[in-house]
């Protein structure tokens, strides 16, 4: 991006602040990226208290180093968890990506709402496009930095110390930043394409035909080849970063900064829908379910973002598979690991209210808390249910193995929503910046998945005993997030009331 | 006894003290501005009255109800129009009204007529059906207005109830808070604006530093001898109030 374009405003005499860079804004691009990072920083570190944000990039070295001695103590093989590193990279990267879904509500709620300076193109002679430019190219850098970098200290736990370690670290997180980048320019290139009306299902079939074009060119393999840049070529892993390059700027100049929705209309389903629920908080369900089902994506998108999670589950499970030759019990696995999508689907029934919306009618915080779980409960359910029997189809699971994998994926999920809601409140989006409580967050979901996991690798297919032993553990489980959940709404109205 | 009661109520935020030794009463029938510059401890003041945040130290009482310690009750008996954005969201005007009238426990019949009348009142029935985030921040505005009145409280609570308006619609709303607060009703503004306080208003409580540092009662939009701007000016910042800057064009060498 070379910051000459033309901005959208009138362009005025440029006060040469700077940096040799002028735009015919007056702000150069240096300058702009320089603001925009500082504008990050501040953000972070005033919603979080300072200490708790910079300590994030500890509490990332500290799990990953951590999480991979463990698992080379426990005979997992070093090209088993560079994968997963990566796949982590990726999803990282595409957790922003499920935004593309959202389009515009999702970039101007969260992202209009908290950046001054990304929303100042409507007030000031910036151009939106070069701004969104500069915005992303800075989350590139700010994440690529603060939380790409110290996943990449798993390599020195993999290696051992020595003198090539600084070099190893580096490449490995020249990898890592490769694959975390090509996740954000998928993000760009939806949010593109829906700004040009591109529709829903036309995207759905891309991705699909995407797909399947990896898979005709030699499946895993060829996947692992790509998305694991330090493994393949390094004509494969310039190939990417042009390609990356090229998808990034590409998005940028097919962005219409001028699209706007249309208004839309809806034929009048409140009263019907807050009929059919027998709850006294049917009204408050009913408002969450139609704000997730009208913005943009609808009630896909939790079922996207549990899809995702399937898909680089799925594709972790056949590189150790191909690496190791030890399949895990697909039931057990996959109904541990799928439960995480909680996280996801309650992110999405909170991303257009807030406690503070609530607080002008007679309901107590209490009352909201219990209507989220019943939407929780009602879209949640349908959300992993599809991910997880197309696992256990796709897997071949054993009867025994699907039954005990199904009770663990209720009680999992249950319990990971029961732990997002008692940590995080109304805000699970925050949390994932603050290392107090994403730490203890963590340690509540390594807690449950990764003696799981652990069983679902070693006893393939599982015992009867097994099973029993997984099955209570799944519902005492699920009784923990039930009383987690519901003892949130009396924190957070303590905490809220006496702000 | 008053509809709005407040007896030295403090409140803080850390080290920063909102309101500090706030009094005031507000009885049936008055039209109540409470006026003040930014973060002089209106809002909070709002907040605690309507039960959203608790006091530090204080009373407040609200037709009869404890906000501290009933904040629902005290919810369900009044109205609330507040300052920030528009929580709607995704819902249409017509099913935000319902929504709203389910949580109040009014019946259906009741909701769709007063979602007509204030739809007429206020001019939005072409868009009553439109996605609320689509409409215009005035639409949004008038939408809101309406369903603090849905359930015709005793007692409500308006923050800035102009903001966003077209002066038809201004007038027409000042016109109805003025005949609502006559009908037996308290109506509580808060407002910046010092002309609408003037002109609609039957008493008017001027706010500074988490204080209210004096009264005034309006009869017939006369506010006395010393302008309400002048008394505003007076009792907020005092004699230095009057030298505050005036924003005329800058044309020196470091314009």
């Amino acid at each position: 991006m070379s910051g000459t374009e033309t901005g959208t405003g009138t362009g005025t005499e440029p006060a040469a602040r700077g940096g040799s860079n002028h735009a015919s804004s007056g702000l150069s691009f240096r300058r702009l990226l320089a603001i925009l990072f500082r504008e990050e920083w501040r953000m972070h570190t005033q919603l979080f208290g300072g200490w708790r944000f910079a300590l994030f990039p500890f509490v990332i070295a500290l799990l990953t180093v951590g999480a991979t001695v463990a698992l080379v103590e426990t005979g997992t093989a070093p090209g088993t968890i560079v994968s997963g590193l990566h796949v982590l990279a990726l999803a990282f990267g595409l957790y922003s990506g499920t935004a593309g879904f959202a389009g515009s509500d999702m970039l101007e709620n969260v992202f209009g709402r908290l950046s001054l300076l990304l929303s100042s193109s409507t007030t000031l002679p910036l151009s939106r496009r070069r701004l969104l430019g500069a915005f992303l190219l800075k989350d590139a850098l700010f994440y690529g930095v603060a939380f790409v970098l110290p996943m990449a200290l798993g390599s020195a736990a993999l290696d051992g110390l020595s003198a090539a370690t600084p070099l190893d670290v580096g490449l490995f997180w020249l990898s890592l930043f490769l694959v975390f980048a090509v996740g954000m320019a998928v993000t760009v290139a939806l949010i593109a394409v829906r700004t040009r009306g591109a529709p829903t299902w036309a995207i759905g079939v891309a991705i699909g035909l995407a797909v399947l074009g990896g898979w005709a060119m030699g499946g895993l393999s060829f996947v692992q080849s790509v998305l694991v840049p330090m493994r393949g070529s390094a004509i494969t892993a310039g190939g990417l970063a042009v390609g990356t390059l090229i998808v990034a700027t590409g998005s940028l100049a097919m962005y219409d900064p001028t699209y706007g929705r249309p208004s839309r209309t809806a034929t009048d389903r409140f009263a019907r829908l807050s009929d059919v629920l027998p709850i006294d908080d049917a009204p408050l369900v009913t408002k969450t379910l139609l704000d997730l089902a009208r913005s943009s994506g609808g009630v896909w998108k939790p079922f996207v973002s549990a899809s995702i999670l399937l898909a680089l589950v799925a594709t972790l499970v056949g590189v150790v598979d191909s690496i190791t030759g030890i399949a895990p019990a697909p039931g057990i696995f996959f109904g541990g690991v799928l439960g995480l999508s909680a996280f996801t689907t309650y992110n999405w029934l909170t991303q257009f209210d807030s406690l503070e919306d609530y607080l002008t009618y007679p309901v107590s915080i209490a009352d909201v808390f219990r209507a989220k779980r019943i939407a929780f409960v009602l879209v949640g359910a349908p959300t992993v249910a599809v991910p997880y029997l197309a696992a256990v189809i796709w897997f071949d699971a054993t009867l025994v193995d699907a039954a005990v994998g199904a009770v663990l994926l209720a009680g999992y999920a249950l319990y990971y929503y029961g732990l997002t809601v008692y940590i995080a409140g109304f805000d699970p989006n925050e949390f994932l910046f603050d290392a107090v409580r994403f730490m203890t967050f963590t340690v509540g979901v390594a807690v449950a998945l990764v003696p799981t996991l652990v069983a679902g690798f070693v006893v393939v297919p599982p015992s009867l005993e097994l099973a029993a032993v997984l099955g209570i553990g799944g519902l005492v489980l699920g009784i923990v997030g039930v009383v987690l959940s519901s003892r949130a709404g009396p924190r957070w109205d303590a905490r809220y009331r006496a702000k | 006894m008053a509809a709005i009661r407040v007896e030295g109520l403090r409140k803080s935020y850390g080290s920063v003290e909102a309101v500090s030794g706030m009094e005031f009463t507000v009885e049936r029938g008055e039209l109540y501005g409470f006026l003040g510059p930014n973060g002089a401890g209106k809002t909070t003041t709002i907040r605690t009255l309507t039960g959203q945040i608790r006091p530090d130290a204080g009373t407040v009482g609200v037709l009869e109800t404890d906000p501290t310690t009933e904040p629902i009750e005290t919810r369900r008996r009044v109205g609330i129009l507040p300052e920030q954005g528009s929580p709607p969201s995704f819902l249409t005007p017509r099913e935000y009204l319902e929504f709203v009238g389910e949580v109040r426990d009014l019946r259906p019949e009741r909701v769709a007529d007063q979602t007509a009348a204030w739809a007429e009142r206020l001019g939005f029935e072409s868009k009553l059906d439109t996605l609320h985030t689509d409409l215009s921040r005035g639409q949004q505005q008038k939408v809101m207005i309406a369903q603090a009145f849905v359930h015709e409280p005793d007692v409500v609570f308006i923050d800035e109830p102009l903001a966003n308006l077209d002066p038809l619609v201004q007038e027409q709303v000042k016109r109805f808070l003025v005949s609502y607060a006559a009908g037996d009703n308290a109506v509580f503004v808060s407002t910046h604006n010092i002309d609408v306080a003037e002109d609609i208003c039957t008493r008017v409580g001027i706010v500074a530093d988490g204080q209210l540092v004096t009264e005034r009662t309006i009869t017939d939009g006369d506010a006395g001898d010393e302008s309400l701007l002048e008394l505003f000016l007076d009792r907020v910042n005092g004699a230095d109030a009057r030298d505050v800057p005036t924003l005329e064009r800058m044309d020196g060498p470091n314009a």
